[in-house]
């Protein structure tokens, strides 16, 4: 793809393109921005709102805006440091501390924009099944719904009650313990544990998930559900009766094929 | 039968005109939500028993509600030749003389608020007659004298539930004039002229709006009626749905027309039992008539509307949660752009208005853009319909030309305070709006003045306050609401508001600090900078505006301890003057907690340990020996 479009950021011109939003630019031009709910797999979602630059010029309405969700634009003049950012940020900060006290992340992001504590009142549920890291950011969600289409996990209750979990706070019956959630998880909120032929995912409602054995060496390798939802998926479909092995002995097996037919010996299965 | 040329509507309107001044008497009962819960279905029943029983040949007809709340339930009665009479503060046990009197030609002359000779519906006039000079002209009661009635031109007059007295009184007729007679973008022009600005609060330009939604991409379009009207104390556009739903329909049908779209959704609050029952009504008589679903009035345009329910939550009247409340999902809004008129409901470019800002176009396509722009200010045009509640005398409906000053609404339409108590300021715009104080009433309701003044326009809430109101616990009770209806999606609306919640509660405990006021100060620029909807931007506007115009009472709560408006019960005591306690024992008697002792007439004392302060003891007392300190 070619560059086609200007626009300056803290006076300085960069060069982008089309449907790139100005914090994808920022950061591969190496100007900090910090934020949380964004990821590049999926659609912009605006909410943790540390994002904020401001316009000056271009096709917007100048004033403060999340650069998550601000396409770039022919002419569009952006600053990404001032007094009012600072501040506006600071104060997310703390509401950020107070919201998470558990979470280092928070606590070093904090930190590195000079806010080492808060004037609101600290939140901390020791029952919390997110261990008081979660600042719903909805990525978790956003994998779950919008990226895989499981649907496993959501939002529960509105407004200061929201919180993110399995609907009732009852074990899944659809998640197939893909941790795609754990993965893009920016505090690392979200806890499971494998335990023999189970995953469980402790922080959705103990939701098990049974584990695939490795028909070869015996070890659980991956959640059966995961398994039969990626196969269905490759195409072309993974050799006969690879599915039922792990993949450290199908690299064996592969290499093993591949040793002997240098050798001029075909093997069968 | 479906009505495809003039000649057809004209008869239909004929019709109407008959139900209208049907050659005998006619009583119409207000039957809005408001006329139902002050008993005007008993008044209704009532009327019709006592006529039966009298073998009376009268028309009786339900009308929808004229807004003058304070003195319901309302009854319209009218004699050919003669003019129509308004009844108030018509009780069930009224019926039987109101007819005793009908049978004389007469009517209660004690019981008639106004009588109305001849009436502008704007889309034609009816003359009524005259007679019954000793009831006061319609212009020449206050509540009445300052309105100007463009949007409520019908409400109270017509029958909500019957399209053919819509027609009557020239509805429909500027539907037909934009289908048969104008181009699309010639109906835009016209709202164009007219500078109409969205009803819904943000005021932005409508024509303007069409006209981008118009040029979008998509191979469907869809406009939207915002009726989720969930301001504490605002009902304009529940009026405006049961008195006259047609009005909304005909002016969704000419700006789906103009926008060329094919589907239209109202997006209505389930709270709102009557106004959905009468849109129903309204729309199946609608396309029984032809004047909705396919080949509308005989030309190829189609357009069908459906109802959407909204389920109670306070967010879903912004425009992206609403449009993925109709979706089926949870109302949450997104990040606009893009904008709907570009990417709304289902991915196609959508036009959503608020159900007043609908309500405009008929008119403006009757009397054209320009006629319009005549009333009004420079860059606010026309009038604005607001529900004037709280500490007022006269309570109700107001229409009045943008620019009007607030003294006016409050002072000349409202007749001041309750019980001729000082007004101390009003709150516009509804929870996330700003409280103005009585020095600044000379404001003009426009977008911009009420800005200035650190308010919103929102969709037309006004609450009066008095002296007795705190206003401490205002701006809590209005961030309670805002912070319970966050959807919980962005921080600063969702954790601010509830720490600004939880330092007011604080204060207005007592137990405020130094330092509370500038924390509060500092969250809610943050909140209102970085929120990412209207929600949380506007939602720190009351403790803002309280804060700036009444800082002296939230000091007194932090310095002193106390409440100025002697309302917050932390910093409050009742005691009884001894000289003044006659022992009569009612407090006594009426107090909940037991918490006042004392011999018969004997002055009687509360125990302050045990007392709640509920204050049904200072409402009781006859002799106003009961004190709060």
């Amino acid at each position: 793809m070619k560059n086609k479009i200007r626009l300056k950021i803290n006076g300085k011109e960069y060069a982008a393109n089309e449907g790139e939003y100005v914090l994808t630019v920022a950061a591969r031009e190496g100007i900090d921005i910090p934020a949380l709910c964004f990821n590049e797999a999926f659609e912009p979602y605006g909410a943790c709102r540390l994002c904020l630059v401001e316009v000056l010029a271009g096709p917007y309405q100048p004033g403060l805006t999340t650069s998550c969700t601000l396409k770039v634009k022919e002419g569009l003049e952006v600053l990404t440091e001032t007094e009012e950012i600072r501040k506006h940020r600071r104060v997310l900060l703390e509401l950020y501390l107070a919201q998470a006290p558990e979470s280092q992340f928070i606590k070093d992001l904090a930190l590195k924009y000079d806010v080492t504590a808060t004037r609101f009142r600290i939140k901390y549920d020791p029952a919390d099944p997110l261990g008081n890291k979660c600042v719903l950011c909805g990525l978790c969600v956003r994998a779950c719904n919008e990226a895989l289409g499981i649907g496993a996990i959501n939002y529960i209750g509105r407004g200061i009650n929201t919180k993110v979990n399995t609907p009732f706070l009852e074990p899944s019956s659809e998640c197939i313990g893909c941790n795609a959630c754990v993965r893009v998880c920016p505090t690392g909120a979200i806890k499971f544990e494998d335990v023999q032929d189970q995953r469980i995912m402790i922080s959705w409602s103990k939701t098990r998930v049974p584990l695939k054995q490795c028909m070869i060496c015996g070890k659980y390798f991956a959640p059966e559900p995961l398994t039969l939802f990626s196969y269905q998926k490759m195409d072309p479909r993974l050799e006969e009766g690879l599915e039922d092995v792990c993949p450290d002995c199908r690299r064996k097996l592969f290499s093993r094929k591949e040793i002997l037919a240098s050798k001029g010996i075909e093997v069968r299965k | 039968m479906k009505i495809s040329n003039l000649d057809a509507l004209d008869e239909i309107k004929q019709q109407g005109l008959k139900k209208i001044f049907p050659g005998k008497p006619r009583i119409a009962v207000g039957l809005a939500t408001c006329g139902i819960a002050t008993g005007g279905d008993l008044v209704f029943e009532a009327l019709k028993d006592s006529l039966e029983k009298r073998g009376l040949d009268v028309y009786l007809a339900k009308v929808g509600c004229i807004g003058y709340c304070k003195e319901e339930p309302l009854v319209n009665i009218s004699f050919p030749g003669k003019p129509l009479l308004i009844l108030h503060r018509v009780k069930e046990r009224d019926a039987n003389s109101i007819v005793e009197a009908l049978t004389k030609g007469d009517v209660p002359e004690e019981k008639a608020l106004c009588r109305i000779e001849e009436w502008d519906h704007l889309t034609s006039k009816l003359a009524y007659g005259s007679g019954f000079e000793n009831v006061p002209r319609y212009s020449d009661i206050p509540y009445f004298r300052y309105q100007k009635k463009l949007v409520l031109r019908n409400c109270g007059l017509i029958n909500p539930e019957d399209i053919e007295e819509y027609i009557g009184i020239g509805g429909y007729y500027p539907l037909f004039k934009a289908l048969k007679s104008m181009s699309p973008e010639e109906i835009i022009e016209e709202v164009k002229a007219s500078e109409l600005r969205g009803r819904g609060g943000a005021g932005f330009p409508t024509g303007l709006k069409w006209s981008i939604t118009r040029a979008a991409n998509g191979s469907r379009k869809y406009v939207i009626c915002n009726a989720d009207e969930g301001d504490p104390g605002a009902y304009m556009n529940r009026n405006e749905m049961e008195s006259d739903p047609h009005m909304l329909i005909e002016g969704m049908l000419i700006g789906a027309y103009a926008i060329g779209a094919q589907e239209g959704v109202i997006y209505v609050r389930a709270e709102y039992p009557k106004a959905i029952e009468r849109l129903e009504l309204a729309l199946q008589q609608a396309e029984e008539y032809g004047l909705l679903g396919d080949g509308i009035l005989g030309t190829n345009f189609s357009f069908h509307i459906t109802l959407a329910k909204g389920a109670g939550a306070f967010v879903c009247g912004e425009e992206t949660a609403l449009i993925s409340s109709v979706e089926g999902k949870p109302g949450r809004p997104r990040p606009r752009p893009p904008f709907p008129a570009e990417k709304g409901l289902w991915g196609m470019p959508t036009n959503i208005n608020n159900v007043e800002t609908w309500c405009n176009i008929p008119i403006i396509i009757a009397k054209g853009g320009n006629w319009f722009a005549q009333t009004g200010t420079d860059k606010n045009k026309g009038t604005k319909v607001f529900s004037l509640v709280g500490k007022v005398d006269n309570v109700g409906l107001v229409e009045v030309p943008l620019g009007t000053p607030l003294s006016q609404i409050v002072y000349e339409i409202g007749n001041g305070g309750t019980g001729g108590k000082k007004i101390k300021a009003l709150q516009t715009g509804g929870p996330s709006g700003g409280c103005i104080p009585a020095s600044l009433f000379d404001t003009p309701v426009d977008y911009e003045k009420l800005k200035e003044a650190g308010s919103i326009m929102g969709s037309g809430g006004i609450v009066v306050m008095d002296a007795d109101t705190c206003m401490v616990d205002t701006a809590k009770f209005f961030i309670e609401f805002t912070s319970d209806e966050s959807c919980g999606k962005c921080i600063p609306c969702k954790e601010g508001l509830q720490m600004v919640h939880e330092t007011l509660e604080k204060i207005t405990r007592g137990e405020g600090t130094q330092g509370d006021l500038e924390v509060i100060e500092d969250l809610c620029d943050t909140i209102q900078k970085t929120s990412l909807c209207a929600l949380g931007q506007t939602a720190p506007n009351p403790v803002l505006t309280t804060i700036r115009y009444f800082r002296s009472e939230y000091e007194a709560h932090i310095r002193d301890h106390k409440c100025p408006a002697k309302q917050c019960r932390a910093l409050i005591t009742y005691r009884i003057l001894e000289d003044k306690c006659t022992g009569c024992t009612l407090c006594a008697r009426v107090c909940p907690v037991a918490a006042i002792t004392g011999e018969l007439r004997k002055p009687h004392s509360i125990n302050p340990d045990l007392c709640t302060k509920c204050g049904s003891c200072k409402d009781v007392c006859k002799f106003d020996a009961v004190i709060v300190e």
